[in-house]
């Protein structure tokens, strides 16, 4: 007999997936934040290259999955091996096998995490994420070596050609500023030889002595002399490296791992390197000319021989205890003795600010913080007091608000949006960024560097000059996309911690995500089906069952002790339901100062047990007392926003071990509207870094509890009539709104 | 649901108006009891069926059969309900019921007018045969010459799961095997685990189809064999002796080989269609002797537990599900693979890995093929792996709850209308008499719907009564 048809031809799957396709074309479109086509970020050729495409020849097996079988033998030993490498650069690892943390610091090291939930992880090779691997100081061979040894299966051909072509040319050359001086400084003579054959290199090349030498003495050869190992302040207790029980891992996998640990340790110690100075005008031109040569430059900073830049008199106070991650992250940093530039990645509330004062306590020299807001400014100069011994003679805050005396500070904090004003400034300002633009820093922190436009990115750089830059975030992530472009702007991610992990150590709270399903009330839901798409986010935000639900969730955690923080992008909503409720809310036109006192009595006032606030508290916005957020309405699908604004209670709590959860993240959806579709894409991220949601269908108890607003068909009446007068008047007066709405 | 076919196996929601016709598996008893009593009578002829029918009733009948086995009177009704205590009446009646049903005993009066009861006599013959020994060897001899091409269990249990197999990648439509013959064909068409697809006549998988799927392979058996059975007098072979014959192997032994002689032609084609699915191994149709496999053994028995069972009955879990509904199966096995297939998407496939991603969509073709939330969270939470069930609370729940909580919903979501019996009232000569009937039923609170311009309402319908009193009335005083 012929075998039979299958349900579910794949005509129908094919279709299927080229909607969702459709559809996650749509979403990028309604996520496009601010980027504006057509500036092209000078990334290397090199860059676009994607594993993706060798999957063209993977054949699709009868069940519409990509079929690896032909391209890989299995391995005999397979069970004792952690990783599977499919041909288009995915990558799957065991979190339980025993060989996990070998494999686990070599992938964060070489590939992008894609999700890291209990038990098998997936990572993904790229061209940055390679790019990466071999600034940290890793070899091509020894990176196709160690997957070998580590896959359960042979790695197939084209991931290695892969790796090959992405790490031929990169992280070869480096651009070092050292006694003042420029050089291109590489361990491959060879390289040089090729760069200098360029005439737009040449140009920039600065000869000291030309009588009578040839081009190949002129490159000068030095051997390294290396002090390996910078300590940061104090360790914490137990970060030292245990030795796991290897008792069923491979052989070859230990020592191989063993091998490469230690070389990277000592990479440097007897390297031999050839350089040649640079001209300092001409700095700009040679790294961008490097970059088409697809020979990038990685930037590094040889600050113990700095001599012209004044070190500052700063360390860090005993009492800063680094957590393990924290110095890990430091240790790529700073793990040949330089600083690198490049991003770290660390969940919100897992001790950020604390890595960016270290690195600018080890650096010793002149810093500059950049932030998105003036209360962020605010709270990294606490934090500066907190961990650093600097003062407040030492550390000068920037905004339009608050100007302290830069002349001779040692440490500015500012906004990106100070920086890169182009209208008029006042005459205090102007002398200010004149200053700032004279000097030379030696490291500049960018924090929430994920939420810069590369166009405001590349401003601040043509303003100020600094030797090295760090970035910082917890979500490297765009909706456009656009996140690699960092990667040749600051440079390559150094490090990217695992929530999950730092949850179950307790470094960061444990948070139960829930989804609450509000029913559309019936007149707000015929409603919603039959205006226009442009009024259906106000009635699903407005939809009383949800106000129901709010008010209910708010007493219910008020009850326990809980500090409440409500999250509304719509400020229609924000203030309706604030003002109902009666307690305070923050939203764009609120004043600095009286964000500030709002949020002094968030924290001390008992009597404050709940705040309202819009999307102004997305980011940076540190209250650590809060441990549950209620999320009424949102900014469509982005995971950087929903991830953003988990990190708003992720902060360790104190006390309550006992409790399975210690903080609580509320997600208010109505149902059967778009809000439903949305929620779904915003939680991919947090997903995929192993958070699961709970759906909540009906919230036990809210039918018992007494004088809900908006419980009666009268009262939800007059609140539909309400948002229709609202929806009139937006209409009537469209052009004078489009300004304030916005906030 | 219902992976073991014990009494009362499938327990319907009847809530919803909706019903579909779930797969029912019937265990031993519920077969014969369906059989007409001449061929129970018949059946119960042979040893090795009284053996197997007396090994399958619950523990208190097997009491009251061992306590007049030997009893040559009837046994008054008061006497056998007095043997246990009246808290456990009910046992009693169930049991009772059931002796009856198989015709294992049979009233009869006693001399004095009391009624009581007294085995079958071919029943009580046949099963003192059985249990003490003596009476005729059973038909399967294996008075045989040493097999020079003998077979061990490995063997047998490899050749067995593989054609068991074919059965099953016949039904989910995987190309790469060997197909089946067409009468097996027409079994699963008949059983109505596959049906005709309208378009083209070809055999396409039922809802049924998916369930048996989804069952364990015992049960699987079991069931394919019933509707075998059902076939049977179609084909002109004779139905006592094809059963019979599949008790007799039931109480055979693996690895040993056994003598085809004296088997009549029908008895011969039912041994080729057996060794078709796996039951028997013969080397050659005519090789004059055959095996039994696993898959033949204890086959009448539900309570499978005890008894050593095929690799696949117990596997290794091999299921990771993840918090990012992401589903990694430990499997080679195409059919394995094909029945994740069933409600996940696949992404790819490595050579002891299957990835795939459990999506509402992916949930909701398969709940349009008429599997169950409840199987495939069954199906999951038998195979999961054994890193899954770590920690005390996931070895009862090893999925996660959240995953476990979406494939409900999904399934929810596809039941979200809610039915009401309703009386139509139409015809309205005036839209005054109308309103004073929307209006009474409205205060009443029984109205369910109405149309101001066509005029018709429809009313709950056990106020349809009510309302029409009022109607008359009403209409009587206009």
């Amino acid at each position: 007999m012929a075998p039979p048809k299958r349900p579910g031809s794949k005509s129908e799957k094919a279709s299927k997936r080229r909607k969702k396709e459709e559809e996650e074309a749509a979403w990028r479109l309604e996520d496009d934040e601010s980027t504006t086509e057509g500036e092209e970020a000078s990334v290397p050729n090199a860059a676009s290259r994607d594993a993706e495409k060798n999957d063209d020849k993977a054949q699709e097996d009868e069940f519409g999955a990509k079929d690896y079988r032909s391209q890989m033998i299995l391995k005999p030993d397979n069970e004792s091996r952690p990783l599977w490498v499919a041909p288009n650069g995915h990558i799957f690892l065991e979190s339980f096998s025993p060989v996990y943390k070998h494999a686990h610091d070599f992938l964060i090291a070489i590939s992008e995490p894609v999700s890291r939930p209990e038990h098998i992880h997936e990572y993904k090779l790229t061209a940055y994420s390679l790019y990466a691997a071999v600034s940290v100081g890793l070899q091509t061979g020894d990176i196709v070596e160690y997957l070998k040894r580590l896959s359960k299966t042979s790695v197939p051909e084209g991931i290695i050609e892969f790796i090959k072509l992405c790490t031929l040319s990169y992280g070869k050359v480096k651009l070092v500023l050292k006694h003042n001086k420029y050089f291109i400084e590489s361990p491959h003579p060879e390289i040089l030889q090729k760069l200098l054959k360029d005439p737009v290199i040449q140009e920039c090349r600065l000869r000291r002595n030309i009588e009578g030498e040839t081009e190949q003495d002129i490159l000068t050869t030095q051997i390294q002399d290396k002090k390996a190992g910078l300590a940061f302040g104090t360790n914490a207790p137990g970060s030292s490296n245990e030795k796991s029980d290897d008792a069923t891992v491979p052989d070859d996998i230990t020592n191989f791992y063993e091998k490469m640990d230690n070389e990277e340790e000592e990479e440097d110690l007897n390297l031999q390197t050839v350089s040649f100075e640079v001209n300092q005008e001409k700095i700009e031109v040679i790294q961008k000319r490097c970059i088409e040569l697809e020979y990038p430059l990685l930037a590094e900073y040889d600050f113990r021989n700095d001599t012209i830049n004044p070190d500052i008199n700063i360390d860090l106070r005993p009492s800063a205890v680094l957590r393990p991650y924290q110095e890990k992250s430091l240790r790529k940093m700073f793990g040949n003795g330089r600083a690198r530039s490049g991003v770290i990645v660390l969940p919100c509330g897992a001790g950020k600010s604390l890595v960016g004062v270290t690195a600018c306590c080890t650096v010793r020299k002149r810093a500059l913080i950049l932030c998105n807001s003036g209360v962020s400014v605010e709270q990294w100069k606490q934090q500066f007091k907190m961990w650093s011994t600097a003062d407040d003679s030492m550390i000068c805050r920037f905004t339009s608000e608050a100007k302290d005396k830069p002349m001779g500070c040692s440490i500015l904090v500012t906004t990106y949006s100070m920086i890169t004003h182009t209208q008029k400034r006042s005459w205090e300002a102007e002398q200010t960024m004149k200053w700032l633009q004279d000097q030379e820093w030696g490291i500049m922190v960018l924090d929430e560097v994920h939420t810069i436009p590369a166009k405001m990115f590349r401003r601040v750089l043509t303003i100020v000059q600094s030797h090295c830059k760090l970035g910082l975030t917890a979500t490297l992530l765009r909706e456009d996309d656009k996140i690699a472009d960092l990667n040749f702007l600051i440079g390559p991610k150094l490090y990217e911690a695992n929530w999950l992990e730092l949850q179950k150590k307790g470094f960061i709270a444990r948070v139960q995500c829930a989804e609450v399903w509000c029913p559309m009330t019936p007149e707000f839901y015929r409603e919603y089906l039959l205006c226009k798409t442009s009024k259906k986010l106000l009635l699903y935000v407005m939809n009383p069952s949800k106000f129901m639900a709010t008010q209910y969730l708010i007493r219910y955690h008020e009850r326990r002790g809980d500090k409440t923080i409500v999250f509304s992008d719509n400020v229609f909503a924000l203030k309706h339901y604030a003002i109902k409720m009666n307690k305070p809310y923050i939203y764009g036109p609120t004043s600095q100062s009286e964000r500030i006192q709002i949020l002094q009595n968030f924290k001390f006032n008992p009597k404050v047990n709940t705040i309202f606030v819009s999307k102004v508290a997305d980011t940076s916005f540190d209250l650590p007392e809060a441990n549950v957020l209620v999320q009424i309405s949102s900014h469509g699908g982005s995971r950087r926003q929903e991830a953003q604004r988990l990190g708003r209670i992720l902060r360790a709590k104190k006390g309550a071990i006992a409790e399975e959860y210690n903080a609580f993240f509320y997600t208010l959806v109505s149902q059967d509207t778009m809000e439903m579709n949305y929620s779904r894409k915003r939680q991919r991220f947090l997903v995929n870094q192993g958070y699961s949601y709970k759906v909540i269908t009906k919230l036990a108890g809210m039918e018992n509890e007494p004088e809900l607003l908006y419980k009666t068909r009268e009262e939800q009446g007059q609140l539909l009539q309400q948002v229709h007068y609202y929806l009139d008047f937006l209409r009537k007066y469209i052009s004078f709104f489009f300004v304030g709405v916005g906030s | 649901m219902a992976n073991n076919n014990g009494v009362g196996s499938s327990k319907q929601d009847n809530s919803s108006l909706v019903l579909h016709t779930n797969l029912e598996c019937k265990n031993l008893y519920e077969y014969l009891k369906t059989q007409p009593q001449i061929v129970l009578e018949r059946l119960y002829n042979h040893p090795a069926i009284c053996l197997a029918v007396y090994r399958e009733l619950p523990e208190l009948a097997r009491q009251y059969v061992i306590r007049i086995l030997f009893v040559e009177q009837p046994v008054p009704q008061a006497v056998v309900a007095s043997w246990g205590s009246q808290a456990f009446s009910k046992d009693h009646h169930y049991v009772t019921k059931i002796l009856t049903e198989l015709n294992v005993w049979i009233e009869d009066s006693l001399p004095g007018g009391l009624i009581g009861w007294m085995l079958s006599a071919t029943f009580k013959r046949n099963l003192k045969s059985a249990l003490l020994g003596g009476g005729k060897p059973w038909n399967m001899s294996s008075a045989l010459e040493p097999d020079k091409n003998a077979r061990d269990a490995n063997f047998l249990d490899s050749y067995s799961s593989e054609r068991w197999e074919c059965v099953l990648h016949y039904m989910v439509g995987s190309q790469q095997q060997e197909g089946i013959s067409a009468d097996a064909v027409r079994i699963l068409l008949h059983a109505g685990l596959m049906k005709r697809d309208e378009e083209d006549g070809s055999p396409v998988i039922t809802r049924q189809g998916f369930q048996f799927l989804l069952l364990d392979r015992h049960a699987q058996v079991w069931h394919f064999l019933l509707q075998y059975l059902d076939t049977v007098q179609q084909r002109g072979l004779d139905l006592v002796e094809c059963l019979t014959f599949l008790f007799q192997l039931s109480f055979s032994t693996l690895g040993k080989d056994y003598s085809t002689e004296g088997m009549s032609p029908g008895l011969l084609i039912f041994l080729q269609h057996l060794r078709e699915f796996g039951l028997v191994y013969q080397r050659k149709r005519k090789a004059g002797r055959f095996y039994p496999t696993r898959l033949a053994l204890n086959i009448t028995s539900s309570h499978n537990k005890n008894i050593p069972v095929l690799e696949e009955d117990s596997p290794k879990g091999y299921i990771i599900v993840e918090t990012n509904y992401r589903v990694y199966a430990y499997t080679d096995s195409n059919l394995q693979v094909a029945l994740i297939a069933l409600f996940t998407e696949l992404m790819y496939r490595f050579p002891n890995l299957v990835v795939g991603v459990i999506t509402r969509d992916s949930i909701r073709q398969a709940l349009r093929g008429g599997i169950t939330a409840d199987q495939i969270i069954g199906y999951l939470k038998q195979h999961a792996h054994h890193q899954m069930l770590s920690g005390a609370i996931a070895v009862k729940n090893p999925l996660p709850p959240t995953v476990v909580d979406q494939i409900k919903l999904w399934e929810l979501e596809r039941n979200r209308l809610i039915y009401h019996e309703g009386v139509l009232y139409s015809q309205f000569l005036s839209q005054a008499d109308f309103n004073v009937l929307k209006e009474y039923a409205q205060s009443n609170g029984v109205l369910i719907w109405c149309n101001k311009e066509k005029r018709t309402l429809v009313i709950q319908k056990n106020a349809h009564d009510d309302v029409k009193k009022f109607w008359k009335k009403y209409s009587k005083g206009s």
